[in-house]
């Protein structure tokens, strides 16, 4: 089944008098469980389209759809419950609330939509903390913590809520090299496990190598969109 | 909603030094603006007190056209008959006392120096159950009946340079336009001090019978002056007099304390218009705080907004985070508000403050006040709407620093360095 697809998509950015155009008709599809990299350099797109497929912006052209329904149409306040029951975020600069602890912020999703009772909520954290390696960080706030394990808790948070559809913009442009590789691994590794689809953009070969499909963009076109088979 | 409020709370403490400087101008202005009101409703409350006790009592009985003409204090409109007036009101059991007086137009001179002052004539045995005179006799000793004797006002008794035991002249006009006048040689038995300084300043007291005397007013006065038990009930205590009077074949003026100071009452209202500036000034103190203290937050936080909109937060619940620590940093404020109103104000309560180190200059031109230490007057409602106007204005200020994060597009702040 289909997760998510863009229908000849344009984007055009006001800046100022000027029309920048960041994407001019781009269509694809996203089947589920797909760990799929948006790449190419920097201006070509890439982060247009992770905006456009995490409901944050709209196309100026084109439509997109989530699980087959046309989201296009919808009005900002739809689309925030669309991000939230259906879409999690890794960013770049992992972008955790800094007076909460891991756990809190594992959970912070859970509480705006998830179980209400708190007793659940945790032990599904923690259980997820687990996974990620951080149980014996549990407790402790961002900047008791490296990148790495900042990391890892911005993607614990993303798939807390077990969402359709999980979106990384550049999530190890702020890493070095080992621990970038180590998010990936863990990233692919629960991609494996639990079937959510994956979404990242990047411009580093080496996240690339960890993609099980390539989507090539240049000046807001698709160059290539190639599959790739890995052991 | 728990967790916005434990976002929010964590938030307050993450910027130690610029929470505390908000802390700071929330409590420092709503503290002074408690101690403002504080002090407010205590000269209220005893300048009336002080008036009542040294010059109005709480009603007074008087000859038709005199209160038209009080200030000028004629001797034209006079009661003839008081004795019987006293002893239709005798048995009335809500009365605490009745004095007969009379005040007359008059000036003390003692060797080359003349002051003008007000001659109050009186019943030395009646008077300490209408009027606190006799407590605040702070030389010699009260009058008795018709001795010649004299009691001066402390300021006016500084001012000629007299003391108990002196001898002065009272100069007793009968009438201020053909300048008719009557003087006697009296010795000073005593000097009164009130809280009141204009009755320190002008006025001298007589026993009824001398200036009755004096005056050529044979068995006639001025005045009735009456203290009944329950100041709550003067409506109705004046009314009953009233009607117990029309039994009389001639008419009097009843007027109550609150008629006869009017000019007093007017001013503690037009007091009251200026005093609303000090709260609205202290308000503007604690919400220019807390306005810039979110709107910083708004701009450091910026990425952190574009996160949880990114996450689906919805609007309102951002905009609730940002009111509610707008409202922590008011309760706090507001908390530490009512401890210096508190304590300061029960500081006012019990001790009070006193203007006279600034020189008698100063409290001269401060005498249209009927006091001289300026006491508070602490009640929980001072401290309550403190508290509730700390919090509400803390909370309205928020608003529009949580406004403009709601505001941000989510892309644009995700983007914002920070």
């Amino acid at each position: 089944m289909s997760i998510a697809a863009l229908d000849n998509v344009h984007k055009v950015y006001h800046i100022g008098k000027i029309d920048f155009p960041a994407l001019r008709g781009i269509s694809f599809s996203i089947e589920e469980g797909e760990f799929l990299s948006i790449a190419g350099p920097s201006g070509s797109g890439k982060t247009t389209v992770l905006n456009l497929l995490g409901c944050l912006d709209k196309p100026s052209r084109g439509k997109i759809f989530l699980e087959d329904k046309d989201i296009t149409a919808l009005p900002t306040s739809k689309l925030a419950d669309v991000r939230r029951k259906n879409i999690g975020f890794v960013f770049q600069t992992f972008n955790l609330i800094p007076v909460l602890t891991a756990m809190e912020n594992v959970e912070f999703p859970l509480i705006l939509e998830g179980p209400q009772d708190s007793k659940e909520r945790r032990s599904l954290v923690e259980e997820l903390l687990t996974e990620v390696g951080l149980k014996d960080f549990i407790h402790r706030r961002p900047n008791e913590m490296s990148g790495g394990q900042q990391q890892r808790v911005a993607v614990a948070r993303a798939l807390v809520k077990r969402p359709k559809l999980v979106l990384a913009d550049e999530p190890t442009a702020n890493l070095d090299s080992v621990t970038g590789e180590e998010i990936l691994q863990l990233m692919l590794e629960l991609n494996q496990k639990t079937s959510t689809t994956f979404v990242f953009s990047t411009h580093d070969k080496m996240v690339m190598d960890f993609a099980r499909r390539i989507i090539r963009l240049r000046d807001g076109k698709i160059e290539s969109d190639q599959r790739v088979n890995r052991q | 909603m728990k967790m916005l409020f434990k976002l929010a709370f964590r938030n307050v403490f993450r910027y130690k030094r610029r929470t505390v400087i908000t802390f700071s101008a929330i409590s420092y202005g709503l503290g002074l603006m408690a101690l403002g009101i504080c002090l407010y409703n205590g000269v209220n409350t005893h300048a009336m007190d002080s008036i009542i006790n040294a010059e109005t009592a709480h009603i007074k009985i008087l000859a038709p056209g005199y209160f038209e003409d009080k200030d000028e204090v004629p001797l034209e409109f006079t009661i003839d008959e008081p004795q019987r007036i006293k002893s239709l009101l005798k048995d009335h059991k809500e009365i605490q006392g009745i004095e007969s007086r009379i005040l007359f137009q008059a000036s003390i001179i003692s060797g080359m120096d003349e002051l003008p002052c007000l001659g109050v004539a009186i019943e030395p045995h009646i008077d300490p159950l209408v009027f606190e005179i006799k407590d605040s006799i702070v030389e010699g000793r009260f009058l008795e009946s018709s001795e010649p004797r004299i009691i001066l006002g402390s300021t006016l008794a500084r001012d000629l340079g007299l003391e108990v035991g002196d001898d002065c002249v009272l100069r007793m006009f009968l009438s201020t336009e053909d300048f008719i006048w009557n003087a006697l040689d009296l010795k000073i038995v005593g000097i009164a001090h009130t809280e009141n300084p204009s009755v320190n300043r002008q006025t001298v007291l007589i026993p009824l019978t001398l200036a009755q005397e004096a005056l050529s007013l044979e068995n006639r006065v001025t005045e009735l002056a009456i203290r009944i038990k329950d100041r709550n009930r003067l409506q109705d205590v004046r009314e009953s007099i009233q009607s117990r009077l029309a039994n009389l074949n001639t008419d009097f003026e009843v007027v109550s304390y609150k008629e006869y100071a009017s000019d007093f009452v007017e001013l503690m209202k037009l007091r009251s218009r200026v005093q609303v500036l000090i709260p609205l000034m202290m308000i503007l103190i604690a919400t220019l705080g807390i306005v810039n203290t979110m709107l910083m937050a708004v701009l450091e936080r910026t990425r952190e907004i574009g996160m949880l909109a990114a996450m689906g937060m919805r609007k309102i619940e951002v905009m609730l985070v940002f009111v509610f620590e707008g409202a922590i940093i008011g309760l706090f404020g507001s908390l530490a508000a009512c401890v210096i109103g508190g304590l300061g104000g029960w500081y006012l309560e019990a001790k009070g403050f006193s203007l006279s180190f600034l020189g008698d200059k100063i409290t001269d031109m401060l005498s249209f006040l009927p006091m001289e230490v300026y006491r508070g007057n602490l009640t929980a409602g001072t401290l309550l709407f403190t508290l509730a106007l700390g919090i509400v204005v803390s909370i309205l200020a928020s608003l529009y620093p949580a406004y403009k994060a709601v505001k941000l597009d989510p892309i644009q702040a995700l983007r914002h360095v920070g």
